[in-house]
């Protein structure tokens, strides 16, 4: 196999094929064009498109002054092509770009504060405010993502700790046991919680919703839950506990609910009774989930890694480490990049999703971050020794 | 060097082309030509092409929605679970500002208003009155324009006052003005008349209103980019029309085209008529599909959320989604009986549905 053979004279090759082309059809006063920077692009229909990825930092020309039009692309050239394409795509079409917001604090002192007043916990954002469970004082709290502002807070949500917003209503669970679920319409002015399930399995911490039911990791009761809403309450739940340690958090794929065994030290996906269907054997650990559109991101809380796997077969593409990680968990995503919380070091570990290449590690105060969310345009997350929420 | 390791590919060099490859392995761009190889010297075919340029573009879609950021791979997959909002009655259309909801009441508060809903948790936030007969609805100019069904007229709402009664900017639009669009200039008006109206926006009231005739029954309308397009309910066709109205291409859909979405690309056109979809290329007319089942009955309005297309079947009272990018079926789910799903838009994150006959709004 030879290596990248467009090395050998591409302006000569090019400019025979040119004069073959021109003569085929009769144009020989467009022989050499004048396409931008590229003497040997005609300036034809096609150069508005060479140009586009030349100005997209797609191409960088076969030379500053050349593009090599007519030479054929090697797969490992369409590499090069292709995954530029999608990381400018990516970064120029992101809420963050049209906000020009292409920093991300990198010290304490930069980080956006917010007291939430109890112990927070899960955390999940609406596209405009974000909910945050308080685990000791049973609260959620409202948080304006715009400015940070607390907006309103619900009470009588004892032991919450997961959210999810589905449905038009926020979804939290309740680490009793037997585990509970509550709702909130956060249309109505605060008050009280509602229950609409209180026997789930015991200790309820992971949470998920998958179109239809809402699915609950329940952490002593070794099982899964699965609420199905209906016209009344209490809303039908079943619960399945076959094959499960000590199940975290749950992370839908847009068809099967996953869940992270950390007892098990593994993931698994499951059908549409609860059943497992595939084991992904990761690190030490795994508590939380999250997918970026093709692959899911298991932070191993124990070894202090991240074990990366497709969904669509399971395979694992790589086990992360390093880049400061110390107990890794809560992790999220925002379109481009990976957070995830490192409770043993108060940081948090970011990196590019589309390669897996580590972007940095960024102290969050002596504040033990535990989880997170985006908002479109921020990371929040939740500190849980200071009562503080940060947005990065 | 040549034998490499990156990554599975024992055959890629661990050099700078090594994280490109890596890149577009793990987002699932390729899939190597083995598990352990990628023949990275071999040259590409337009058919492998086609292949890689396809998962790419769905891939950045699918991670660059909003969707995405808020962990909300999952769509409703029945209409216990979908979210109602109560709004006035017989919502007509519902627009998106980007943060709030903004939905014509045929017959809202009596004689017709204009509810406004945040889109962010449902919450109605407040009901503008003095709005006959509101039906057609477009935002622009940092305003919401409600066209006046029974008696012609274009109402305006400045969304930074207090909710109050409208203000009629425009009178003597063609009989029955029902959709609206606007083209970084003008409004425009279709009506059954058969007329559509471009008004004018001018520095006082009212704007300058301009009626073309020489149509069957103008249903709806979609801008480009570059041109409007009206659905011609009763000639079954999508009219490309110039800026002064005239007709400079007619494409031929299905029967009774309804209210047509455009996607970036294509335009998308409900035929009430004929239960199905036609998906029309603006630049050359082309139609390149027609569109039956996954519950399309009587198609009537459509939306776009940046990766799906959302139709919804007025007397079917189902909402059929597709992938816009294939036009592929992801399925439908029903809003409930008798609650007849007559218009959609997107806030970006989540469809919103006006259902006619249950004075509400469904979020999908």
């Amino acid at each position: 196999m030879k290596p990248l053979s467009r090395r050998k004279s591409p302006r000569r090759i090019a400019g025979a094929a040119a004069v073959l082309l021109a003569l085929a059809t009769g144009a020989a006063s467009v022989l050499l064009g004048n396409c931008g920077p590229f003497t040997d692009v005609a300036a034809d229909v096609f150069c508005p498109f060479v140009l586009e990825i030349f100005y997209l930092g797609i191409t960088t020309g076969t030379t500053a002054t050349t593009y090599d039009p007519t030479s054929n692309v090697s797969r490992l050239q369409m590499a090069a092509f292709l995954s530029r394409t999608v990381d400018g795509v990516l970064n120029r079409g992101s809420r963050r770009a049209a906000l020009d917001q292409f920093f991300t604090p990198t010290t304490t002192n930069a980080l956006s504060v917010v007291t939430i007043g109890t112990d927070p916990k899960g955390l999940r954002s609406d596209g405009a405010d974000l909910w945050v469970a308080g685990n000791s004082a049973g609260t959620v709290t409202r948080v304006r993502t715009s400015d940070g502002k607390v907006l309103e807070t619900w009470s009588s949500a004892f032991a919450a700790w997961s959210v999810v917003v589905a449905m038009g209503k926020v979804f939290v669970d309740g680490e009793t046991s037997p585990g509970q679920l509550y709702r909130i319409d956060p249309t109505q002015t605060a008050g009280a919680v509602t229950i609409v399930a209180s026997n789930l399995g015991n200790a309820p911490i992971g949470l998920a919703f998958d179109g239809a039911r809402i699915w609950t990791g329940n952490n002593s009761g070794a099982s899964v839950s699965i609420v199905t809403p209906g016209a009344t309450l209490p809303w039908t739940v079943t619960t399945a506990a076959s094959g499960f340690t000590n199940p975290w958090g749950l992370e839908f794929d847009g068809s099967n609910v996953w869940v992270a065994d950390a007892g098990a030290g593994r993931v698994f996906k499951l059908d549409a009774s609860g059943a497992i269907l595939q084991t992904v054997t990761v690190g030490l650990s795994p508590r939380y989930l999250v997918f970026d559109g093709s692959n899911m991101w298991a932070p191993n809380t124990g070894d202090n890694t991240i074990t990366v796997f497709r969904v669509s077969n399971g395979n694992v593409l790589q086990t992360l480490t390093g880049n400061g990680m110390s107990q890794p968990q809560g992790p999220a995503f925002d379109g481009q990049r990976i957070l995830v919380a490192n409770s043993g070091n108060d940081s948090v570990s970011v990196w590019k999703a589309a390669d897996l290449t580590p972007l940095g590690n960024f102290p969050t105060g002596p504040a033990a971050p535990v989880y997170s969310a985006s908002d479109g345009v921020h990371f929040w997350v939740s500190l849980a020794n200071n009562v503080l929420v940060a947005r990065f | 060097m040549l034998l490499g390791n990156c990554g599975p590919f024992t055959d890629v060099a661990a050099d700078v082309f090594c994280p490109f490859v890596l890149e577009i392995f793990y987002l699932g761009i390729t899939t190597g030509t083995t598990a352990t190889t990628y023949d990275p010297a071999s040259n590409v075919t337009r058919l492998q092409m086609a292949a890689f340029l396809s998962r790419t573009v769905d891939g950045v879609l699918k991670r660059g929605s909003r969707r995405a950021s808020l962990d909300q791979f999952w769509s409703a997959q029945n209409s216990t679970v979908l979210a109602i909002t109560t709004v006035g009655s017989s919502p007509e259309i519902v627009k998106s500002d980007g943060k709030d909801l903004w939905v014509s009441n045929f017959f809202g508060n009596g004689s017709g208003s204009v509810s406004r809903v945040r889109a962010s948790d449902g919450k109605l936030l407040e009901t503008w009155t003095g709005a006959d007969s509101a039906t057609g609805v477009v935002i622009a100019m940092g305003r919401v324009l409600v066209s006046g069904y029974s008696n012609s007229q274009l109402y305006s709402i400045d969304p930074s006052q207090a909710a109050g009664a409208v203000t009629t900017v425009a009178s003597g639009l063609g009989a029955n003005a029902s959709r609206l669009a606007f083209d970084g200039a003008r409004v425009w008006a279709a009506s059954s008349s058969p007329t559509i109206s471009i008004i004018t926006p001018t520095g006082s009231i009212p704007w300058t209103v301009t009626n073309v005739g020489g149509f069957g029954l103008p249903a709806g309308l979609v801008f480009d980019g570059a041109n409007i397009w009206a659905t011609d309910a009763n000639a079954g066709t999508l009219l490309k029309l110039s800026s002064a109205g005239a007709v400079l291409q007619t494409v031929t859909v299905g029967a009774a085209p309804n209210f047509p979405t455009y996607d970036g690309s294509n335009i998308w056109v409900p035929n009430n008529g004929s239960g199905s979809v036609s998906v029309v290329r603006p630049s050359t007319g082309a139609v390149l599909a027609t569109i039956t089942g996954n519950g399309l009955t009587d198609p009537a309005g459509t939306a776009f959320d940046g990766q799906r297309i959302l139709v919804t079947s007025l007397t079917g009272n189902a909402l059929s989604l597709f992938k816009a990018a294939d036009f592929s079926p992801l399925g439908f789910v029903s809003t409930g009986a008798s609650t007849n799903p007559k218009a959609a838009c997107s806030d970006g994150a989540n469809f919103w549905i006006a259902l006619n006959s249950a004075s509400a709004l469904a979020r999908l």
